[in-house]
């Protein structure tokens, strides 16, 4: 037999978690590498790059001499694989006599001229029978390849199924080594341990931030004190960094492409060659990461999208893309096994293909293999929230829902819950009507109950770990807050609602229970800290002309930030303890963008965390001394500096008096032998004047016309 | 004010953090907001007396002084005219009237008989001080941007900007010379071609001139021989003032850096920097404390909202040798573009774009504020 075509892409990504359609990405060994100047390059490399360039330049120059003197030559050179692409091979064709040989003719010419006018055939015969393979050439290689990709697998009867295969991948195929060559083993490479930050014995946390418009790029520890620099360096990114789902990696942007670093050191890790690349995203378990580039598509080689494998630097595969507008595109599943693409009128599903006509929105449930999508109306159909489940594909829930004009999906962080948020047209009255459709996941059936919201909603948030939300509603100047929870017997109870709120986001602490209410950029940034157990309200700042938030991965801390890529003025962030307390004001010259590293999720089991929960007061205990002495010791060591620096302007000023007492002789000199040092020390010559105060209430204007 | 000051000091170096979530006192919180608020501004609480609105000007004031005594307040805007007042009640001495364009600069010698100003006119102008009488005019071929006499009071000194196709110079006069007036011909003219002035001090004795310039280098240029004697650069953009101590040992830079720095007269070492988030156009030494006071904020041109927030039009108080700030005064909503200690260190002044000047009185709980060190 001829080996087969069969499986499309599916031979190279077997074993992997996605297959590919038919006729899919071309695989590439390894990344291209670039060559990546080393951060504030050294002299040698600057020159080997110049070496380059001019050898490039070169070889450049004599293929252009080389070209224009044969160019007119080689134009009408025909190619060694002429005609050869265009030819197919059909095989398991009926085995017939000469009698019959012009209706097989008729029959075979049916169905292949439909991909192209054959141009040339070949019936192979033995013994007077036709083969069962023959011959079939096109007038382009277009449509051999159209031919090979809808009539392979063509039914002719029971016994005959067509195996279609171009004729140039005989060369290809045997070419191929009947031996299987053991791939060699790459050496490994040590980068040290990259969760060392989780060792920090004092449990800080780190993070990225840019400043100086870009320039700098450095990773901090957070301190109570004042931030600690693990490392800075200067143009370490293009445009900006992201940190992977579970901090491992850190990641820069650069023209040619992106690059991963890790480990104590931040050391180079990974780079992925992709050039123009302007978004990427990480699949949670950080095995896959996925790039966009709006550069260099070409129609045979998708290269607009690209998922590699980080581990290995490979290049899993490319694709095409047609509207980067929503990104992420893909969308991973909370263990990276399936990821699910939005495209024009399909909602595709690797792995399992999965094919949803007219769906407009979808979303993977963070905590399991289920994605929820909606559809929109269509005449007497109603629209549709779908839930369902992988791999089996199975249908979870379905909730028909009339008059749906939009439909938001959010899933609480655990997956318990999904939040459908409905806006809806009313017959009768102008305006939207918005439905709260909360799915409890967890329970049989998957019961939804409605929540009506008579205003308009400015925002909505699930608390990361709990069963309460939090939801802005009504219009500037009067926003309202209410704090709404999920019982377990499905009850929907407002547990509170404060109005006159200056917001327009809501961040919840990553651990729940805490969240910050904050009106963002056109709102002046006020913040506002609420405590959810008993919803009370903690604190009410301002961060004046405050552009970004972020919750520290533990809920500790919470930083304000006025970004320059927002805001040109007053670049800084504000560190802030969850309860709303200012602790660090730290002005950085430019500063764009600060980043938390995540952490992965805890290794300790429901048991483990209650039996601390328990033991608070033990701990607390501990860390309160603990601080206590880091408290006295680093007011002790300001006093010290300070005293330090007094001592030395001191030292100073007394060196500076003794030059100027020296001088004394010539300022008397200088001044008509009046002494001046002193205020007072010419008393005699002061002449006393009257003047008179306004001690009435009334203004008078001083600068009146005299 | 002890357990406000130790209270402050803990606050700022915040306390920490895990036991935080076991928590929540929120009175205790708010009381030490509370003490956070007041050690932040302290000057809000403490400045009680209402300070003097001078209201003399009709365009932005450029400059502020006082006369060596302290009695006496001198200043100059972007209005034609320079006026004198009484420093202790705001009451007009009177004005020196003559200029025909914006006066950049104003200077008064040291026993206050003469008042010297440079105005883009292309002239500076000698007057009697008493009667406001024009004693000498000095015809430039460009606007004078600052001005100043010796330590003796017989020399004095004006620099020119680089305009029109003329360079920027520093002109050295003779008063006591009738020809030098008469002639209008310095005795020395000194070109500096690279950078423009944008501010310049005599040093001690009449030595030299310090001068800042607009790419933010400093230069001493000698009186004498007009030779460049020594130079720095610690600032990167505009030096918009320069102040000396009292003694004349020590001076204080402001700059469009956003920083104000001191440094030595005699050798330009760099001692101390104040950083601000705005660009600062005025500081001053206390001359009895070791503080000083920085004035600027954001540019008219570079105002993009109208709350006066945002420009942070403060004067701001700093600790000579720790560098950190203690205080702020508010009331101006324009930039200051000058501020100046009385020479008592009781009080002090500011003159703003909004073409006020305010007199401040300090309190006493401003001069019992200490660090704690």
């Amino acid at each position: 037999g001829i080996p087969g075509r069969g499986g499309g892409g599916g031979r190279i990504a077997k074993g992997r978690y996605w297959c590919g359609g038919r006729g899919g990405g071309r695989e590439e060994a390894g990344a291209r590498g670039w060559e990546v100047v080393e951060v504030a390059g050294s002299n040698d490399l600057e020159s080997s790059v110049k070496i380059l360039l001019y050898l490039v330049t070169l070889v450049i120059f004599f293929s252009f001499v080389f070209i224009e003197l044969l160019g007119d030559i080689l134009k009408d050179q025909p190619l060694e694989a002429d005609g050869i692409d265009s030819v197919i091979v059909v095989d398991n064709v009926p085995e017939v006599g000469p009698d019959r040989v012009e209706k097989l003719r008729n029959v075979i010419q049916k169905i292949f001229s439909k991909f192209g006018k054959i141009t040339n055939e070949f019936y192979p015969e033995a013994d007077g029978k036709t083969k069962g393979y023959i011959f079939l050439e096109y007038n382009s290689p277009a449509c051999a390849l159209d031919a090979v990709k809808n009539a392979d697998g063509y039914k002719l009867d029971k016994q005959h199924t067509f195996h279609v295969n171009l004729f140039t991948d005989f060369d290809k195929y045997v070419t191929i080594s009947e031996e299987w060559e053991k791939p060699e083993k790459q050496p490994f490479k040590d980068f040290g341990n990259l969760r060392y930050w989780l060792e920090d014995p004092d449990c800080r946390d780190q993070c990225s931030i840019i400043y100086e418009s870009g320039d700098r790029t450095a990773i901090l520890w957070n301190d109570v004190k004042e931030p600690v620099t693990i490392e800075e360096r200067a143009r370490w990114t293009e445009t900006y960094v992201r940190w992977s789902p579970r901090g491992t990696y850190l990641a820069t942007f650069h023209q040619r492409g992106i690059a991963l670093w890790g480990g104590e050191k931040f050391k180079q890790i990974q780079r992925f060659s992709h050039q123009g690349v302007q978004l990427i995203d990480f699949s949670p378990c950080e095995r896959y990461m996925v790039s966009f580039s709006p550069l260099l598509d070409t129609k045979d080689d998708p290269q607009a999208i690209i998922i590699w494998d980080i581990l290995t630097g490979q290049k899993k595969r490319g694709f095409h893309c047609e509207n980067s507008a929503h990104w992420p595109i893909f969308k991973w599943s909370h263990d990276g096994k399936f990821f699910a693409r939005m495209t024009q009128d399909m909602l595709s599903i690797y792995e399992a293909p999965v094919s949803i006509c007219y769906y407009w929105d979808f979303s993977w449930s963070p905590g399991d293999n289920v994605i929820a999508f909606w559809v929109p109306e269509d005449k007497d159909i109603p629209a549709r929230v779908t839930l369902m489940q992988f791999p089996t594909r199975q249908e979870m829930r379905v909730r028909n829902l009339f008059n749906v004009v939009d439909c938001k999906l959010h899933w609480q962080k655990n997956g318990d819950y999904l939040c459908v948020k409905v806006d809806r047209t009313l017959k009768g009255t102008p305006g939207l009507v918005t439905n709260f459709e909360i799915f409890r996941m967890r329970e049989k059936q998957v019961p939804v109950d409605v929540v009506e919201m008579k205003e308009g909603i400015i925002a909505f948030a699930w608390e990361p770990n709990g069963s309460k939300f939090a939801v802005l509603h009504g219009e500037t100047p009067r926003i309202s807050v209410s704090f709404y929870h999920v019982k377990n017997n499905g009850k929907i109870e407002l547990i509170k609602m404060y109005d006159k709120q200056q917001a327009n986001s809501i961040f919840w602490s990553p651990q729940g229970q805490f969240v910050v209410l904050a009106g963002l950029r056109s709102m002046n940034g006020a913040l506002a800290f609420y405590d959810t157990s008993d919803c009370t309200l903690m604190n009410v700042a301002e961060h004046y002309t405050a552009s970004d938030v972020e919750w520290d991965p533990t809920g500790r801390y919470i930083v304000t930030s006025v970004s320059w890529w927002s805001h040109k003025m007053d670049n800084a962030y504000w560190m802030w303890t969850f309860q709303g307390r200012l602790l660090q004001k730290n002005a950085k010259d430019r500063f764009c963008q600060l980043l938390w590293r995540p952490r992965p999720s805890t290794l300790l089991s429901q048991d483990q965390l209650k039996q601390i929960k328990k033991d608070y007061k033990k701990y607390s205990k501990i860390f309160e001394q603990k601080d206590r002495l880091s408290q006295s010791k680093a007011s002790k060591e300001l006093v010290d500096k300070r005293r330090k620096m007094l001592e030395e302007f001191h030292k100073y000023r007394e060196r500076t008096m003794e030059t100027y007492a020296e001088q004394k002789p010539l300022r008397l000199e200088l001044r008509g032998g009046v002494d001046t040092d002193e205020l007072d020390s010419n008393v005699d010559d002061w002449e006393e004047e009257t003047i008179e105060f306004f001690v009435t209430e009334e203004i008078i204007p001083l600068g009146d016309q005299e | 004010m002890v357990i406000l000051v130790l209270l402050y000091t803990v606050q700022h170096l915040g306390m920490s953090s895990r036991r935080e979530r076991l928590y929540t006192n929120v009175m205790l919180f708010v009381f030490r907001q509370m003490y956070l608020f007041n050690m932040l501004h302290p000057f809000f609480s403490l400045l009680c007396q209402k300070p003097i609105l001078l209201q003399g000007h009709e365009r932005s004031i450029t400059q502020i002084k006082y006369n060596r005594e302290g009695d006496l307040l001198f200043s100059c805007a972007k209005d034609t005219i320079v006026n004198g007042w009484y420093s202790l009640n705001g009451e007009r001495l009177g004005t020196y009237n003559g200029h025909t364009g914006a006066v950049w600069c104003v200077d008064v010698d040291w026993d206050t008989k003469q008042v010297l100003s440079g105005s883009a006119d292309n002239s500076c102008r000698l007057w009697d001080c008493e009667t406001g009488k024009q004693l000498a005019l000095f015809e430039t071929s460009s606007a004078v941007r600052t001005c100043g006499f010796d330590f003796s009071g017989n020399i004095v000194m004006f620099t020119t900007d680089k305009q029109m196709g003329y360079h920027c110079y520093i002109s050295f006069f003779d008063i006591r010379d009738p020809a030098q007036i008469s002639d209008n011909e310095p005795y020395m003219k000194v070109p500096c071609s690279e950078s423009k002035i944008t501010s310049a001090v005599w040093g001690p004795l009449g030595e030299y001139v310090i001068a800042g310039h607009e790419n933010g280098e400093l230069i001493q240029y000698s009186a004498k021989s007009g030779e460049v004697l020594v130079k720095a650069k610690e600032h990167t953009k505009q030096i918009n003032d320069i102040q000396t101590s009292l003694d004349l040992t020590m001076f204080i830079t402001a700059s469009k850096d956003n920083t104000a720095k001191l440094f030595d007269s005699a050798t330009l070492e760099h001692l101390k920097s104040f950083k601000t988030e705005r660009p600062v156009n005025s500081a001053a030494i206390s001359p009895i404390l070791e503080h000083v006071v920085l004035g600027g904020g954001q540019e008219a041109m570079d105002v993009t909202t109208t709350s006066t927030r945002i420009g942070k039009f403060e004067a701001r108080f700093f600790h000579l040798s720790f560098e950190e700030e203690f205080g702020r005064v508010k009331g101006h909503f324009g930039p200051i573009n000058s501020v100046a200690f009385h020479p008592d260190g009781k009080s002090y002044s500011s003159g703003g774009e909004d073409g006020y000047v305010r007199i401040h009185n300090f309190d006493p709980p401003y001069f019992e504020f200490e660090f704690e060190f």
